[in-house]
């Protein structure tokens, strides 16, 4: 039987020139995908998992050099194709659907003219009938009234629907092979599981067969049939989704799973005493965004309001760890800032047995006790500073050490998150993206504080970092037995890490339990579709 | 350096500023001829071995003037620039970090001057101080500092909601601190580069200032005085009019594509 696949990758190499010498971006990669059948390609980032996505798209940067190796599709090799015939192609054979569909959509342009582009372009309808077609397409992908869509520009549409527009636009020709790079990432929790059932639904409808890109090892193990395991370039192993994730054969895809947050397995601090007073206590605090100025309101009195957190109210005990978990955009980062005096409210903020009524009542000396680490360590260190003078800030600003210990107490804090006492000297750029956090926690922790706020700390990591610097907060929660707030949109990890969960859903919050009540029966129905929303490894017990 | 050097545009500036720059140190001491002296048999004459670029109406030696004012015609151009870059760095930093209503009073109000033409604003400004070197470069710096300002305040603005500096307002930082430590220090490089290529538009501003009489005045060897003195003889020898004009040209175009590359070199984004 003459079984051609649709996508064979055979010996693929790929190199770029970069200033910095040249650099090895595939190495010798050789991938499958059959008709009808997914292929999930996963690893971390600069893995090239990416590059091999272009490579196949046939959309090379000028700097590339492809060194050996074949792509067919459906047994034609698409590196002999010329670069009209790329363009008949690509979009009609080929498609794409990228990570953001806010940044894939042209915003001058409505929904349904991008969409019917290509049906025009590729397979020859009349602008009229293209529109109707584009329709049909998009009341497949369960848009609600799809003919109103058509006439939106993408800024009146949301993340979900956007990105149905975009599937609907790699559907349109039939083509052979979509290639999805990371499609849900952007989008939102509840979001993303629509997403990806509107992917199963539309495989089982078309029979396509797909190349799903992906760093989220839960994620490809519910949709893919098979897995390619990609590290460094190099594919590390490949077979059937079930064999791969019940017995991984390279030690690389098992340190992967091992990193992966499960809900069953804690790795958080002993419970605090519970019947300990309360570190933290915010009563009725609110936040309002884009108050208008008294002068403004005579002008224009109809301006909205965005209410960043209505009424919220919570307390954290000393040593505990608090999850605060939600969208984005339900205001849980607005709480961080809060607790950090970033932002102005109204409410009153308890801590240490004063209370506090506003930004502006924050002291020098709450200010120490309480410290934040951000979600982005490229944004958080100051790239103009070395690590060292970094970490001797809050030293020096709280008179912590004298002059004389100060390089020893840096070496002891890079020593404190595992880091080398000589990085001291090292500029932020020269870190890992890890590293940085590494010298942000330090930093939070050097001022002795008593409530450590993280603001989505793991989320700009890659899955095997994360994992390292949640196990890094914890022991240092354990050695200095300070209260942490917990914020994440990642229910599996915050599960192995809280000990307490709050659920913020448009600036209320929703919910509030103990971690191991995730499930009971008494949860708020939004906090239930939450928890059913998030992809857990799917793994053969062992 | 090495980064500016890996383009072509960016060799280019760098030989065009070097040249510019030997003028200006060594200028007076290689040039063959007083710039002052009158050869009068040889008035208005074409490139030979005895004047390499030729002689003006009273016979001077065009090469000779031509190195002499190197100085006086860069020094003019760095002289205002800087002048300006720091009275409008102030103003920028000062409007972005305040923020409020000093800072919409202030930004309308250099809006207002931003829509007057450099030239035009510069000119008004000499009317009303009087003509002269010293005048002529204040009143290119004056009409500089909106632009400065509207670049360096930009700037501050982006770095100010950097989660660096929150995290320094988060400590409790000093506000001095957060400006000279954590803001200034990562705002200048767009400063720095937008400086460079406004050297070369205050080169020709003050140029043309020198044309129109109203800068720098005779016998000074200035540039652009010098294509104005020569400009009823150009018909008799269009050297004495190319030679320093092609000078302000090169020294410009230096300094532009400096700034260019510069530019690029600081930007990560562009780096590969």
């Amino acid at each position: 039987m003459t079984d051609v696949p649709v996508l064979d990758v055979r010996d693929y190499s790929l190199r770029y020139a970069t200033t910095a010498g040249p650099f090895d971006a595939l190495r010798s990669v050789d991938l499958t995908v059959r008709r009808g059948r997914t292929l999930g390609l996963v690893g971390e980032s600069g893995s090239g998992k990416t590059s091999l996505a272009w490579a196949i798209m046939r959309y090379l940067p000028a700097n590339a050099t492809e060194l050996s190796g074949s792509i067919r599709l459906s047994g034609e090799d698409l590196r002999a194709t010329s670069a009209r015939e790329i363009l008949g192609i690509r979009g009609r054979r080929i498609s794409m659907v990228f990570q953001d569909p806010s940044t894939s959509l042209n915003p001058t342009i409505r929904l349904g003219d991008q969409l019917a582009e290509v049906l025009v372009r590729h397979r020859g309808l009349s602008p009229r009938a293209a529109l109707e077609e584009g329709t049909a397409l998009l009341a497949r992908t369960g848009i609600a009234r799809p003919a109103d869509m058509m006439r939106r520009f993408p800024h009146e549409a949301s993340g979900g629907e956007k990105q149905r527009v975009v599937i609907a636009t790699a559907i349109a020709c039939n083509p052979e092979l979509i290639v999805f790079d990371e499609p849900t990432t952007a989008l939102d929790i509840v979001t993303a599981r629509q997403i990806l059932d509107l992917f199963t639904r539309l495989r089982e409808e078309t029979g396509v067969a797909a190349l799903y890109i992906s760093h989220d090892l839960g994620l490809v193990s519910r949709i893919a049939d098979e897995v390619a395991v990609i590290h460094r370039g190099e594919i590390v192993e490949q077979g059937a989704c079930r064999d791969i994730f019940r017995a991984p054969a390279r030690d690389y895809t098992r340190d992967l799973m091992a990193a992966v947050p499960r809900p069953d397995v804690r790795i958080g601090t002993p419970d605090p005493d519970p019947a300990a007073p309360a570190l933290i206590d915010l009563s009725g605090v609110n936040v309002r965004y884009g108050e208008p100025s008294p002068l403004m309101r005579l002008l224009r009195p109809s301006r909205t309001v965005v209410q960043g957190a209505r009424d919220v109210s919570f307390a954290v005990r000393p040593g505990e760890l608090l999850g605060v978990v939600g969208e984005s955009g339900s205001g849980k980062s607005t709480i961080a800032k809060v607790l950090a005096g970033l932002q102005d409210f109204s409410g009153t903020v308890a801590f240490g047995g004063r209370r506090f009524a506003g930004r502006k009542a924050f002291d020098r000396e709450y200010r120490r006790r309480v410290q934040i680490v951000f979600q982005h360590p490229d944004g958080s260190l100051n790239p103009r500073q070395r690590v060292g003078e970094i970490l001797s800030r809050p030293l020096k600003l709280y008179g912590l050490v004298p002059a004389a210990g100060l390089d020893q107490k840096i070496a002891d804090l890079l020593t404190k998150v595992r880091l080398p006492p000589d990085f001291a000297t090292r500029y932020p750029h020269q870190l890992s993206g890890g590293e940085k956090q590494r010298v942000a926690i330090a930093r939070a922790f050097a001022a002795e504080p008593d409530l450590v706020i993280c603001d989505e700390i793991t989320s700009s990591l890659d899955v095997s970092v994360q994992a390292a610097v949640a196990r890094l907060l914890v022991a240092l929660q354990r050695e200095t037995g300070t209260a942490c707030v917990f914020i994440t949109h990642d229910l599996n990890l915050v599960r192995q890490l809280a000990h307490r969960i709050v659920v913020m859903h448009r600036g209320d919050l929703v919910d509030q339990f103990a971690t191991g009540d995730a499930r009971a029966p008494d949860r708020h129905p939004y906090t239930r579709t939450l928890l059913d929303a998030v992809p857990t490894l799917v793994m053969a017990e062992t | 350096m090495r980064e500016i050097l890996r383009s072509p545009p960016g060799i280019a500036g760098t030989v065009l500023l070097m040249l510019v720059a030997g003028a200006v140190l060594l200028g007076p001491w290689i040039a063959p001829y007083d710039p002052q002296a009158f050869h009068t048999t040889v008035r208005l004459q074409g490139p030979s071995w005895a004047h390499l670029l030729g002689t003006d109406q009273f016979g001077r030696d065009l090469l000779s003037r031509l190195l002499h004012g190197a100085r006086s015609t860069i020094a003019f151009g760095l002289g205002a620039t800087a002048l300006g870059v720091a009275a409008g760095a102030v103003i920028g930093v000062t409007a972005g970090v305040v923020g409020g209503w000093v800072d919409s009073v202030i930004m309308r109000i250099l809006d207002g001057l931003l829509a007057v033409p450099d030239l035009l604003f510069t000119l008004l400004i000499v009317t009303v101080l009087g003509g002269g070197t010293g005048h002529a470069m204040l009143a290119v710096a004056v009409a500089f500092t909106p632009g400065m300002a509207r670049i360096a305040r930009s700037s501050v603005l982006s770095i100010r909601t950097r989660e660096y500096v929150l995290a320094a307002v988060a400590r409790g930082e000093s506000r001095g601190y957060i400006i000279a430590r954590e803001v200034i220090p990562n705002a200048v490089g767009p400063i720095i580069v937008e400086a460079t290529i406004r050297v070369s538009f205050a080169i020709m501003i003050g140029a043309t200032l020198g044309f129109l009489g109203l800068g720098a005045q005779p016998p000074s060897t200035e540039w652009g005085l010098m294509v104005a003195e020569a400009r009823q003889f150009m018909f008799r020898n269009p050297w004495c009019v190319a030679v320093p004009g092609v000078a302000i040209a090169a020294a410009a175009l230096g300094f532009n594509l400096f700034g260019d590359a510069l530019r690029d070199s600081l930007d990560p984004r562009r780096r590969r």
